[in-house]
């Protein structure tokens, strides 16, 4: 048996702590976040107000709880296009089965849930099994989505929103789940915010620290690599689309115990502002990089960036223009702090 | 693997029994009216209507009731088309003439660019109608009437009103950019509120953010003492964010849904203002019917008002049913 | 078939049952015969070389043994017994490991995630069951030393490894994983001269280990130093199954390249100090008749 000598390759140098938080991709993000809330909040002292920051984290926390699982899904290679639409059926679902149907709201939480999964499963059983881009799939089945929100609430409701599921029994306690405030400094917080928060963290466990994580990584960076190695493939991308739409009828549902109804055209538009978080955040579009963390902290920019425009009382004809640059701002940063990252380690 | 295949047979079966266990009338708040209407007018004429309105704008579904009811009331066969594309919708009119319809119904947000194919209609000898938008070029472009109320004159009654209820400094809340009749509206409330008047742009598909975006302008400017909304989704919003911003700034809204109807009732809202797209879609189909059947023709050369019409305190709770059940 | 296997017993230190045994294999992809009753052994402690020019069926006898396909006819014999391979699991679960040339790796992953890829050792109970991270970087670091590499960050993106780097990490992660039979799919075709040597080096390191190799090249100067047995491929059908002590490295090159050809292109570039070549000559005329 030959003696295998450690050879010291000299081109590893020592890689400090420093770059190594460098290096991770929702440092850029952070920056970014860290950016926008200074300029803002030295400018307006509303946005740095209790009041202020309840109003930006509640934009914030709608667009970022769907924006985790999207970059999830993005991380293991796919788009889902679909993903705003599938927060307007989730919530007409349960409001016409309840208030028309009259189901229990409780058991039409549970059958809007598996209508969702369904539809999750569906997405990602059709890009597994044809091989088609997931964009293309997933496209398709936002324009179904589309009409048949639109078509069955019609059809049902004769008008194009459902309304009154505050007038259903057992409406309270669900509001108090999702749609309830907390109040802290005066101001009164979504209790949504709590849920993005924690299911960031939990998105987060999963990715970094599990073995399906790794199947994440591994499927959206080189999937035939991985299939070769033993590594579930098909299931990975079947279970990232049904978190998609898991989280879909969270928010959906979160939308319409809110304010008690919920229109048919919801989300439409939405999920173009779910991949831009998720890009921001750190994640690559081609896939197997990035971060729900970055995800997140890419929402809290979006949000930070649009309450914070209508604060310093810009013109709002043009704000449409303004996000796009504090966008395209964001994504640079984070691009050269990871471009000088991987450099200074070379 | 027996086992598994009972197991699911058992859950396919036990579910759905669940689920219906947990039906019950108490749930069902919602009871749509369905006013189906008797009349069968028998004229068996082909109309096509083509709007601007979007798929899923509440305004343009009730114009659509309108259209259809009177379709069946007078026996009609009523096609309707939409898109808020100019040029796709010239497009969609340029489709429904080929098919040699009876008469056209058209609502003009961008008159220009539908000005080809409505003068193409009325060449081939198509009576048209114009509903809703574009009354000033109405008349030029050879089409019989215009339905509709001028958005330019509905928002001066909105501001006059709001004047008079002491409002100095109003934001107008424009749900769809771009949109020119809901600028219209805006600008016609600043030429006679004597104040002040912003405009404040949000997203119609998202009207959470919408919400804060509402609830961050009143609290950046605590003078704010009016907020006007161009439609009855987002005026729901606009109360809830007038609300958490703890601002008394007063609410008052174009156009109706019932929870408009309700908040007026109650004193949440000031007043609406109503151009009753029920009946510009109504009044469209009878008109072109009659002027097929018996020549006539409604206005006297000057357009057909359906607005501004106040829905105030004193007649919401009468309009309140009437929107629920998706008519006004 | 009978012939070989008396060779082998005459050399006492082998065991009598090789490792893996492929008898008489066939495929065919619609009307393409791709293979066609190819045989050969492998031993444990052995190198067999798999060797063949672009369209040989390589990537076909590979795909076979790793379970990707099944043979249309003919066997495979592990330890003598008859087996079938379903799925590529199945013959990672039969301890054969696959290093493919292209598709190794996931190169924007850290070293040690690549390392445990689709075997990730896992710590904790029910939902909670975490990766265990710590172990495997230890791991990962202790198995690519003894593979020869000090890797001090086993974070390092396996995109940053050298081609040749890359190939060990792999094969380290088949030896770890109790691989009995490593099948390299042409590991040393897109190195340069010297990571084509580590690459060698590491087969041989492997070899010792006690491991089965199949090594599939188009190099048979690659191949020669390492291998004890030759197979050769060509256009699905087999030229021959050769021992080391049969055959020599000239003659595999010629039995690789079509035998006549090659000779007379050697002979054409032959560079004798005492004799010109054609072209040689041919030059040195036009010199003369143009100074």
């Amino acid at each position: 048996m030959t003696a295998a000598t450690a050879t010291a390759d000299e081109r590893v140098a020592h890689v400090g702590l420093l770059r190594r938080i460098l290096l991770k991709p929702e440092f850029g993000a952070l920056i970014g976040a860290i950016v926008i809330f200074v300029f803002f909040a030295s400018q307006s002292d509303v946005f740095r107000s209790a009041a202020g920051a309840a109003n930006w984290l509640d934009v914030s926390s709608v667009l970022g709880l769907m924006a985790v699982p999207v970059a999830l899904l993005m991380i293991g290679g796919h788009f889902d296009l679909s993903a705003g639409v599938q927060t307007g059926t989730a919530g007409l679902a349960t409001g016409i089965m309840t208030t028309y149907w009259g189901l229990q709201l409780y058991a039409a939480w549970a059958v809007s849930l598996a209508l969702m999964l369904t539809i999750g499963f569906i997405n990602g059983f059709l890009v597994t099994r044809t091989g088609l881009p997931s964009f293309i799939i997933t496209l398709g089945m936002f324009l179904g989505l589309q009409g048949l929100n639109l078509g069955v609430t019609k059809q049902v409701t004769n008008t194009v929103q459902v309304e009154n599921l505050d007038l259903v029994p057992g409406y309270h306690a669900l509001f108090n789940i999702l749609g309830s405030t907390v109040t802290i400094g005066g101001a009164k917080f979504q209790i949504a915010i709590i849920w993005w928060i924690g299911f960031t963290i939990v998105a987060s466990w999963i990715l970094v620290k599990t073995r399906f994580g790794n199947w994440i990584f591994a499927t959206g960076g080189e999937p035939n690599a991985s299939k070769n190695v033993g590594v579930r493939t098909n299931r990975t991308t079947i279970t990232l689309f049904m978190m998609v739409s898991f989280m879909a009828w969270f928010v959906g549902n979160t939308q319409i115990v809110r304010s008690g109804t919920i229109q048919a055209q919801v989300g439409i538009g939405q999920e173009l502002y779910y991949i831009v978080a998720a890009v921001i955040g750190g994640c690559l579009l081609t896939g197997g990089y990035g971060s729900a963390i970055g995800a997140s902290l890419g929402a809290l920019i979006f949000g930070m960036t649009e309450v914070g425009i209508v604060n310093l009382n810009w013109n709002s004809d043009w704000f449409k223009l303004f996000v796009g640059v504090m966008l395209l701002l964001a994504v640079l940063a984070n691009q050269f702090v990871r471009r000088f990252a991987e450099q200074a380690r070379r | 693997m027996i086992g598994k295949r009972r197991a699911w047979v058992v859950v396919a079966v036990a579910v759905p029994m669940l689920v219906v266990s947990a039906c019950s009338s108490r749930n069902a708040v919602n009871k749509p009216h369905n006013k189906s209407g008797g009349g069968s007018g028998g004229y068996g004429y082909k109309i096509a209507v083509v709007t601007h309105g979007g798929a899923g704008d509440s305004f343009w579904s009730i114009v659509k009731r309108g259209v259809d009811q009177a379709g069946k009331d007078m026996g009609d066969t009523v096609t309707y088309q939409s898109n808020g594309d100019p040029q796709q919708q010239s497009q969609l009119i340029d489709a429904a003439v080929n098919a040699n319809p009876d008469g056209l119904v058209v609502s003009m947000a961008n008159p220009e660019a539908l000005r080809t194919s409505i003068q193409n209609a009325v060449k081939k000898g198509i009576p048209v109608i114009t509903i809703n938008s574009g009354e000033a070029q109405s008349k030029e472009y050879g089409a019989l009437s215009h339905i509709g109320s001028d958005e330019t004159v509905a928002g001066q009654a909105v501001g006059t009103e709001l004047k008079k209820d002491g409002v100095k400094n109003a934001i107008c809340v424009i749900q769809e950019a771009g949109n020119v009749g809901l600028e219209q509206r805006c600008a016609g409330v600043k030429a006679t509120l004597g104040g002040s008047v912003t405009n404040l742009q949000v997203d119609n598909n998202n009207l959470q953010a919408a919400q804060s975006i509402i609830a961050a302008k009143l609290q950046s400017d605590k003078s704010i003492d009016g907020v006007v909304t161009l439609g009855a989704q987002v005026a729901a919003v606009a109360e809830t964010a007038i609300a958490s911003a703890g601002s008394s700034a007063k609410l008052v809204t174009f156009d109706l849904n019932a929870t408009v109807a309700k908040d007026i009732e109650s004193g949440k809202m000031l007043f609406a203002v109503d151009q009753q797209p029920y009946l510009q879609g109504y009044l469209a189909v009878v008109m072109l019917t009659q002027y097929k059947a018996n020549l006539n023709v409604l206005g006297g050369g000057q357009p057909v008002l359906t607005g501004p019409n106040l829905i105030t305190k004193e007649n919401a709770a009468a309009v309140l049913p009437l929107a629920a059940g998706g008519t006004r | 078939m009978t012939d070989l296997e008396v060779k082998e017993v005459t050399d006492p230190q082998k065991a009598d049952v090789p490792m893996l045994e492929i008898r008489d294999v066939t495929k065919t992809f619609g009307s393409v015969i791709s293979l066609f009753e190819i045989s050969t052994t492998v031993r444990a402690g052995q190198v067999t070389c798999v060797l063949g020019d672009n369209g040989a069926g390589k990537s076909t006898f590979i795909k076979i043994l790793s379970g990707v396909h099944q043979p249309d006819s003919g066997q495979l014999l592990v330890d003598g017994v008859p087996t079938k391979f379903g799925t590529p699991r199945a013959a990672l679960d039969a301890g054969i490991a696959t290093v493919y040339q292209d598709l190794a790796m996931v190169p924007l992953m850290a070293i040690w995630r690549n390392f445990f890829l689709g075997s990730e050792p896992r710590k904790g109970w029910g939902p909670f069951k975490r990766f265990d991270a710590a172990s495997a970087k230890k791991i990962t670091r202790k198995e690519m030393a003894d593979m020869g590499i000090d890797i001090r960050d086993p974070d390092q993106p396996v995109g940053t490894l050298s081609g040749g780097e890359r190939q060990s990490v792999a094969i380290a992660r088949a030896v770890h994983f109790g691989a009995r039979l490593l099948i390299l799919d042409e590991p040393t075709s897109a190195l340069g001269v010297k990571q084509a040597g580590v690459v060698l080096k590491y087969i041989v390191q492997a070899r010792d280990r006690g491991l089965g190799v199949i090594f599939i090249t188009h190099n048979p100067h690659h191949a020669y130093p390492v291998g004890d047995r030759f197979l050769l491929l060509k256009r699905g059908r087999s030229l021959g199954d050769f021992a080391k002590s049969d055959i020599s490295l000239p003659e595999l090159t010629r039995l690789m390249a079509g035998g006549a050809e090659l000779e007379a292109l050697a002979h054409e570039l032959e560079r004798d100090p005492g004799e010109l070549g054609e072209v040689g000559r041919e030059l040195a005329q036009d010199t003369e008749t143009l100074g």
